[in-house]
């Protein structure tokens, strides 16, 4: 079959009339181009994600009562759960064989001022001296908070790089004072800029010591505990003993559950790709709403074309032309039709994601999977689409059809 | 024997009347014959060449082309009898709008599986021999009548059928033009071809060298007139 004259009638139809070749093909166009914008968003948030969560290290895990809740009578049942204390991080960093460092660490929300600036809802960490090298948190400048802080309830903090640069603009920190809530406190060292995250800015914090900690905010919280592993291959055993010593400790018999929750990166990166696998469903479901509209449009001016062109068919068929020569004809104009409109919403999701990515902190970029997904569902369209109209051109009959007026 | 009938039916269910459009043909056609079909108006004649021209099936007889019993082919092995065998020549032209003359003389041949250079090749020349070779490019719209018809003969013969059939090839155009087209079908005749046409006008038929008149589906005479000498190359 004569491949070219099929496109090239497809083609010159859709020249003759822009307007509404344009609105023929719009199903389509914003199909594809919504499958690919969306395809290249969610590739770029999972490796933004995958990016973030891997930036303190990925044999880190932490353990808290909570650990990642959705409903309410979970978080109320574990609320009433016993406290997580920094003799629990101590007891796991003492007899962990393959834990390098476990810190307890609190966390609370506070103003921090210095003379007339103020710097709102800044978090407060209340850390053990060991923290930064868990949390894999380098100080850009100054030093970090010690064990003589810790043991002296020495009224001193580490700031955040943004807080830092609020509250000291251009002068040196270190050294300096500035109000945590009601307490004031030397700033002895500054931590390395992160920058920002999912908008918000990771340098909007103040380190104290933990003793310090408690004594402001009050004694009886749990604690949340980061254990750093010797190694990524010891990342496993690491929880096991970590999990041990807990039980042991809080006298869990065999055989229940834990009384507190190990969350890993790996975790939370599930529970982020299955968040994303949703909303992905949902946009491509709604895609897929507007290449099926696309389709029955194309459907539609494929069905007019076959009758229009009866007599065409007619012709040909007296020609020599078989049903499959004439459905093979039809077919290839409906998936050029929505080829060319799979094209277009290509360059238009494209455009998107470009503009997304330049718009956003977010490493979006036009994958060749999210192509090949666009080109290949407008393809489709054409395909299942066309079919009716072109198995209806090839059944004509071929003395009917060239009677047709 | 190129064409063979025998007591062939072709009858049309309108509901529950039963139209005969034919009504037992027997009709020998010799190879390189020009045989004008006559009768009046709706006697069967363009059902008869419908059928020879394998667009259509008998509902009941026989009908043999080239040695092979035509009412027992499937869809697929018609079209391809349609392709090889049989040129078609309208009363309508029936050239598809869009496409230039070449390309639409090219279509048999796009059908019969020809590549493209060779398709090309062989439209032009067929285009040449009637007359056309400064018209290729051009589309029907662009054409006269006379021109029009003449691409549709270029288009019958591009592919070498068996036979030329042609229903009332003049019927849409002028006395002259007609005339011109009939020279046409002579030439095509006089280089070895088959030529059947259908007609109503005694003018056009005197050109054919048998004239099979029918009225009611059936054949009512069946008249030949010598060759004369110089009719032949
Ligand atoms: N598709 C059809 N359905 C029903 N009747 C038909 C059909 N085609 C032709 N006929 C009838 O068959 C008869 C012969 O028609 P036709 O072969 O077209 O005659 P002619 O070409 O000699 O005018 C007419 O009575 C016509 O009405
Ligand atoms: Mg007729």
């Amino acid at each position: 079959m004569n491949v070219r004259e099929s496109v090239g009638i497809a083609l010159q139809a859709l020249r003759a009339n822009k307007l509404r070749s344009t609105l023929t093909l719009l199903g389509v166009i914003i199909g594809v181009a919504s499958v690919i914008a969306v395809v290249s968003l969610v590739q770029g948030l999972n490796q933004y994600v995958t990016n973030q969560l891997t930036a303190s290290g990925s044999n880190v895990f932490s353990i808290d009562k909570y650990g990642i809740v959705f409903d309410n009578d979970t978080f109320r049942e574990r609320g009433k759960r016993r406290d997580l204390s920094s003799e629990d991080a101590a007891a796991i960093a003492r007899s962990g064989a393959h834990v390098e460092a476990a810190v307890a660490q609190l966390t609370a929300g506070a103003t921090v001022r210095r003379r007339s600036r103020s710097l709102q809802r800044v978090t407060v960490r209340g850390v053990e001296p060991d923290y930064m090298l868990v949390n894999d948190l380098p100080i850009g400048h100054g030093r970090p908070i010690g064990e003589a802080d810790e043991r002296g309830r020495a009224a001193v903090c580490v700031l955040g790089a943004e807080v830092a640069e609020q509250m000291f603009q251009s002068l040196d920190p270190v050294g300096g004072e500035v109000r945590v809530g009601s307490l004031k406190m030397v700033v002895v060292g500054v931590g390395e800029r992160k920058g920002s995250a999912f908008g918000a800015s990771q340098d909007l914090y103040v380190l104290v010591p933990f003793s310090i900690f408690e004594q402001m905010y009050g004694r009886n919280r749990s604690v949340e505990i980061n254990v750093r592993s010797r190694g990524q291959e010891s990342f496993n055993q690491a929880q096991d003993e970590a999990r041990a010593i807990l039980r042991a400790k809080r006298h869990v018999r065999p055989g229940e559950p834990d009384d507190f929750e190990i969350v890993t990166p790996d975790m939370v990166l599930d529970l982020w790709k299955n968040l994303s696998g949703a909303i992905f469903i949902v946009i491509i479901g709604v895609s897929a709403i507007s290449l099926v509209v696309g389709g029955i449009v194309i459907m539609n001016i494929m069905l007019v074309s076959v009758t229009e062109r009866t007599r065409e068919i007619g012709v040909r068929k007296a020609l020599g032309a078989r049903r499959r020569d004439i459905r093979t004809q039809f077919l290839i104009e409906a998936i050029t039709l929505s080829a060319v409109g799979g094209l277009i919403g290509l360059a238009l999701g494209g455009f998107i994601a470009l503009v997304l990515g330049l718009l956003t902190p977010l490493p979006v970029y036009v994958s060749p999977e999210a192509v090949a997904l666009g080109l290949v569902s407008s393809s489709l369209v054409g395909i299942f689409f066309g079919a009716y109209p072109a198995v209806r051109a090839a059944r004509q009959d071929p003395i009917e059809a060239l009677r047709y007026e | 024997m190129l064409i063979h009938m025998r007591d062939l039916h072709r009858v049309y269910e309108l509901g529950a009347e039963k139209v005969h459009a034919l009504a037992g043909v027997d009709l020998d056609i010799e190879r390189n014959e020009y045989v004008a079909i006559m009768g009046p108006s709706g006697s069967g004649k363009s059902t008869l060449m419908n059928i020879i021209g394998c667009l259509d099936t008998p509902t009941r007889g026989s009908y043999v082309l080239k040695e092979q019993e035509i009412g027992t082919l499937s869809d697929d092995e018609l079209a391809r009898i349609r392709n090889q065998e049989i040129g078609f020549v309208f009363q309508t032209f029936n050239l598809l709008a869009r496409a230039d003359a070449l390309h639409n003389v090219e279509l048999p041949l796009v059908y019969a599986g020809i590549r493209h250079e060779e398709r090309r090749r062989r439209a032009r020349e067929a285009l040449e021999l009637v007359g056309l070779g400064d018209r290729m490019k051009h589309r029907p719209n662009e054409l006269s009548g006379g021109q029009r018809q003449r691409v549709a003969i270029a288009r019958a013969l591009v592919n070498k059928p068996s036979i030329i059939l042609a229903d009332e090839p003049t019927g849409n155009l002028d006395t002259a033009t007609g005339e011109d087209i009939m020279a046409s079908f002579e030439r095509i005749w006089q280089q070895g071809n088959t030529v059947i046409l259908v007609t109503h006008e005694a003018d056009i038929a005197k050109h054919a060298h048998r004239a099979v008149r029918m009225r009611d589906g059936r054949i009512e005479s069946d008249v030949r007139t010598p060759i004369t000498t110089a009719a032949r190359p």
